[in-house]
């Protein structure tokens, strides 16, 4: 029964990434002829038992790549962390306090989740923008606010907006599963809300924490319409260079790096997902 | 009572905070479809109109990607539940040798950037004779969707609780009623949101419809990329709104679901 959905993931995406891996070697026979046919600056081995990193050199040795790939990490990082940190804020605002702000704050983080990526990317393009709401009322009040719009700051801003549903969704779950009674015991033997904070909430919520940190950011370092609608020419994110090497440049091999590259650093990621789902196993007893 | 008070006013504070940063560029891009036009720095439109709707509304290659969107979307629904949802109560069931494994691996694909993902496969699509061809771009939609349709849908299996099932059993129900009176119904929240999840996700794609399905389908995203570069920006707007239409009844619709956790759960491997 599981297998239909895992052949057609083996089909449609596990084997062309293995095909596109081998043409970023220098393989291109196969179902790669047809792009390697009109390429340029390609490097190619003549046997299946070579091959040649010159493509991986051609694009390491590139400065914008290595501006573009600066500004991926970066944005990454930075989205990431306020996510995280935005959800936790919410997460414990929720736990500690039934008020109706406290609810309202949750619905609010989750509305994104529902608005086609394309119109969110456009919408805090125009909202940012050298005419948009944001400069607007700073100038209603006699200020001059900086135009964010096809800045790097812009990128992440979207992001954040785009990421912040699911991380919520993932730390509130998580918080919310701290029994009542473990906080309880804890304020009653004198900790600070600091302290429970730290030493009760957080470690019963890791795991959760955890998926939605590495979601987050693997979600964020393959990102493309984000990137495309509010970011700058230069630099951008790999998302978007890598569509542009394809289609502009016409190096589909280049482009093939920069995506095998992206997915080792998202692979890192991955990692951090798949410890933590075994942690909560093992706390569980099920390993 | 100033505790309380300074409380509150923190909580209002962080509202309007958030409101304004999630609501906000969605509220002033939906001025925009009835602004006339909209000069820097007033606060206020240079008139209100309805003439960017009727624009919207006459042009027929507009109206067709949004009919062609919700073929696609559906078409991906049942293909992805078809496919993915006897997988996700193998998963949610059943422990098989490599279960953990697999469903990491229907993971790991999300993970190499889709960019350059459809470079190849198009090299694949070309081969199989798939380009501009509705199931192409099905294809393309259903891959987006497979890791919704099997973990969450599988997580709400698993949390059908056994006795509940044996009770069944023991009044004499067969195996197929004691699917369809207790297990579907008691998994259908976790079904739904999944469901759901996958018909936004093709609703929401772009890059691989642009790439697979043009020039012959151009969907509502896809259209929205050349809006927003050949349209002024009113054009936009309008779209904007009509594109999020169904995202938003569909919010209101499961909402309950969401933020109970459906979502949640589906995303902590067992």
């Amino acid at each position: 029964m599981a297998a239909p959905p895992l052949l057609l993931v083996t089909v449609f995406v596990a084997f062309p990434i293995v095909v596109a891996v081998a043409y970023s070697l220098g393989h291109v026979g196969g179902l790669n002829a047809t792009i390697a046919s009109i390429a340029r600056e390609q490097h190619t081995v003549d046997a299946w038992w070579q091959q040649t990193f010159a493509a991986y050199g051609d694009v390491f040795a590139d400065e914008r790549f290595l501006r573009d790939l600066g500004t991926t990490v970066l944005v990454t990082l930075v989205t990431t962390v306020a996510v995280v940190l935005l959800a936790w804020v919410i997460a414990l605002y929720l736990r500690m306090s039934d008020s109706i702000p406290a609810k309202v704050l949750s619905a609010l983080a989750v509305v994104p989740m529902f608005i086609p990526v394309v119109i969110a990317s456009w919408a805090i393009l125009t909202f940012y923008a050298g005419d948009g709401f944001v400069r607007t009322i700073v100038q209603a009040f006699g200020g001059d606010a900086p135009t964010l719009g096809y800045t790097v700051v812009c990128i992440t801003i979207g992001m954040v907006w785009t990421q912040l549903p699911f991380a919520t969704l993932m730390i509130v779950s998580g918080v919310q599963g701290v029994p009542q009674p473990l906080i309880e015991a804890a304020a009653d033997a004198g900790a600070s809300f600091g302290r429970i904070v730290r030493s009760v909430i957080a470690p019963m919520a890791l795991v959760p924490t955890v998926i939605a940190a590495t979601f987050t950011a693997i979600g964020t370092l393959g990102a493309f319409t984000v990137p495309y609608f509010t970011g700058p020419n230069a630099p951008t994110m790999l998302g978007v260079e890598m569509a542009g090497y394809f289609t502009s440049f016409n190096l589909p091999q280049q482009a093939i790096v920069m995506a095998v590259v992206v997915f080792v650093i998202a692979a890192g990621f991955g990692a951090l997902y798949v410890w933590a789902n075994f942690r909560q196993a093992q706390d569980a007893g099920r390993v | 009572m100033a505790v309380r008070w300074v409380r509150s006013a923190l909580g209002a504070v962080a509202v309007l905070a958030l409101a304004t940063f999630v609501l906000g560029p969605l509220l002033w891009l939906a001025a925009h479809a009835f602004a006339t036009s909209w000069t820097f720095p007033n606060l206020l439109p240079d008139g209100w109109t309805l003439h960017w709707w009727e624009e919207v509304f006459a042009d027929a290659q507009l109206f067709s990607s949004v009919r062609l969107s919700l073929a696609f979307a559906l078409t991906t629904i049942v293909v992805s539940s078809v496919l993915c949802l006897p997988a996700a109560y193998a998963f949610g069931r059943f422990d098989f040798p490599g279960r953990r494994t697999l469903l990491i691996g229907l993971f790991a694909t999300n993970a190499f950037p889709k960019t350059g993902l459809f470079v190849s496969l198009a090299a694949l699509f070309y081969a199989f004779d798939l380009m501009t061809t509705f199931t192409g771009v099905v294809i393309v939609h259903v891959l987006g969707t497979v890791v919704f349709m099997t973990w969450i849908p599988a997580a709400a299996f698993a949390a059908v609780p056994r006795s509940l099932e044996e009770a069944a059993r023991d009044a004499g129900a067969g195996p197929a009623r004691v699917f369809r009176s207790v297990t579907l119904p008691m998994a259908l929240p976790g079904i739904l949101v999944a469901v759901i999840m996958s018909f936004l996700a093709s609703f929401d794609e772009a890059q691989g419809t642009y790439l697979v399905g043009a020039p012959v389908f151009y969907t509502m995203p896809t259209e929205m990329y050349s809006l927003v570069l050949n349209y002024p920006r009113q054009v936009a707007a309008v779209f904007s709104i009509l594109l999020s239409i169904p995202s938003v009844a569909l919010l209101l619709l499961v909402r309950r679901h969401i933020m109970g956790g459906q979502l949640a759960e589906g995303f902590q491997i067992r």
